[in-house]
């Protein structure tokens, strides 16, 4: 009976995911366009994308974007989850607020921000101009030194929530009397900070950190809808490279390449997070 | 004493100046899309746009029903989200009961395939996907998510079913057995009514993971009658320069399903990791 219940997530697994997955990693050795069977050519694709600076680039950028993302949503994600941590009026209704990003999906996240980011009539421009911060409408999505923390900021946006959730989840678990005990020590605020606070959930932390990274590292729509990873791939990232040289390149052999070529990156960071994971049962 | 209420009013000034800017930080573009979609087009492209319109329309609305396709994305996104929730949290419950109560060679394995599963990003596997589907002949249709989308939204279900079914206590139904119910029916009569609040607060991610997804959807649905309304809305044509009233209004409507259902649900959630993953 065990098995019986089992057998749909088998399939799904193993078959529905394994299936493509092991096929793909065959694919990769070949040169496989859309419409024709492929044939083997060994290491050509993978050869073909690392001798070509654009991927490169690309892998750069998406180190800059997750490392970017991830750490201000840790830094500012873990002084939100502290203050709403903390008992005062109108509490309950900032949780709720705070959460409300992760409800709206990566798309309308990225029409939204596309919007205020627009060049001419964007509303960032506009209230940045009218409080004289800057003279000049800055090129949100089309300034190459710009596009990437543009799409950046969207992802921080988008991305908090998860934080904050998962942070005031440790938080609740700390036993007060330890506060109470380290300020009649004469510890001040950073010091309990520091010295409980970030000790007592340091396993959150790092859960929450290893499995946002997984996915901002392989988020899509965000930077696929502000700036299609332009200019020039300045702000392209594997995801949005992968989808243009299977499907704009018509190359799909070669963007089975540059998918699998970050699988032991992925690898390494999932099998992290399965210790960290397996710890917390 | 007056040192004591200086330092409450300086606590009580940092948690609501940095609640105050986070809610604006926060609030601001989901205010700026809704200000938009409500907006006639002679004040919304113009270089100084006014943080208060000082006039209101419903034009882009009408515009989209009655104009656009976008009627049909709904429909299409409804449909695979619900049917895609129903298939996949009755296999959840299924495999989660089984992984937590029963004993069999294999069960490790099991949990840690599909947790590997879980962690496992469409962005390596969208490529793949679309090439076997479109090898089945499924592509360009929207059935085929009903087959892709579970494999993003059961590994997930199961990760957090499996630790609520866990919370429950066996004797309940070691009980149950003793008495003479099945195992089947110490699952329906049992687990499953205690173990509801948390199903609810599944359904309910399960349903938003499926109803917000975009890049499956995107490789596998190109004509409009199969699109879903992440796919559709994106497809509007942005060349266009007066685009900005249908895509704002597009993303409202698209929008309430899943916050209705994520305020709905906050009362079942309770915060922290087990709750926490929704990608």
């Amino acid at each position: 009976m065990g098995y019986g219940l089992l057998i749909p997530v088998a399939v799904i697994v193993f078959v529905i995911i394994g299936v493509p997955f092991i096929n793909s990693i065959y694919l990769s050795f070949t040169n496989k366009v859309v419409g024709v069977d492929p044939k083997f050519i060994g290491f050509g694709n993978y050869a073909h994308i690392f001798s070509d600076p654009e991927y490169w680039k690309v892998l750069k950028n998406t180190v800059y974007f997750t490392v970017g993302s991830v750490s201000f949503k840790l830094v500012i994600g873990l002084l939100l989850a502290v203050v709403v941590n903390q008992a005062f009026f109108g509490r309950g209704f900032v949780r709720a607020i705070l959460l409300v990003p992760w409800a709206l999906s990566g798309m309308v996240s990225a029409i939204t921000w596309r919007w205020m980011y627009d060049d001419t009539y964007g509303i960032v421009n506009a209230l940045l101009m009218r409080w004289h911060v800057i003279s000049l409408p800055i090129a949100w999505t089309s300034d190459p030194s710009i596009a990437l923390i543009s799409v950046i900021i969207v992802n921080i946006w988008k991305g908090l929530p998860f934080y904050i959730f998962s942070f005031l989840g440790g938080l609740q678990t700390i036993d007060s009397q330890m506060y109470e005990a380290a300020t009649i020590d004469g510890a001040g605020k950073i010091r309990q900070f520091f010295s409980i606070t970030i000790p007592s959930i340091s396993t959150v932390i790092s859960i929450t950190v290893l499995l946002s990274t997984i996915w901002t590292f392989n988020s899509f729509e965000i930077v696929y809808l502000i700036t299609g990873g332009g200019p020039l791939h300045a702000s392209a990232i594997i995801s949005t490279y992968t989808y243009e040289v299977a499907f704009l390149q018509n190359q799909m052999g070669q963007s089975l390449a540059v998918a699998g070529s970050v699988i032991p990156i992925l690898v390494l960071l999932i099998v992290f997070s399965m210790r960290k994971l397996g710890k917390d049962d | 004493m007056i040192l004591s209420t200086r330092m409450k009013i300086r606590k009580y000034a940092v948690l609501y100046g940095v609640s105050v800017i986070a809610v604006i930080w926060t609030l601001f573009p989901i205010y700026w899309l809704v200000k938009s979609s409500l907006t006639p087009n002679r004040l919304m492209y113009t270089p100084k746009p006014k943080l208060l319109s000082e006039q209101w329309t419903f034009s882009h609305y009408q515009e989209l029903f009655h104009e656009t396709a976008f009627m049909g994305f709904m429909k299409n996104s409804m449909y695979v989200a619900v049917l895609v929730t129903v298939i996949s949290v009755v296999i959840s419950v299924l495999a989660s009961y089984s992984l937590t109560r029963l004993r069999f060679v294999g069960r490790g394995f099991m949990m840690k395939s599909i947790i590997y599963t879980y962690l496992l990003p469409v962005a390596v596997l969208f490529i793949p996907m679309y090439v076997t589907i479109s090898r089945y002949g499924l592509n360009d249709n929207k059935n085929a998510l009903l087959f892709v989308y579970p494999t993003i939204v059961v590994p997930y279900c199961c990760y957090m079913l499996i630790s609520y079914f866990k919370a429950i206590p066996k004797e309940m139904e070691e009980a149950a057995l003793i008495d003479g119910c099945s195992r089947l029916q110490t699952l329906t009569k049992i687990i499953i009514p205690i173990a509801s609040p948390g199903i609810a607060v599944v359904s309910t991610f399960a349903f938003t993971l499926s109803w917000n997804e975009y890049l499956y959807a995107l490789v596998l649905t190109t004509s409009p009658s199969q699109q879903t309304v992440t796919i559709g809305i994106a497809s509007f044509n942005f060349g266009d320069q007066t685009i900005w009233g249908l895509l704002t209004s597009s993303s409202v409507i698209a929008s309430i399903p899943a916050v209705v259902l994520y305020f709905l649900a906050q009362r079942f959630l309770k915060s922290g990791l087990a709750a926490g993953g929704v990608k």
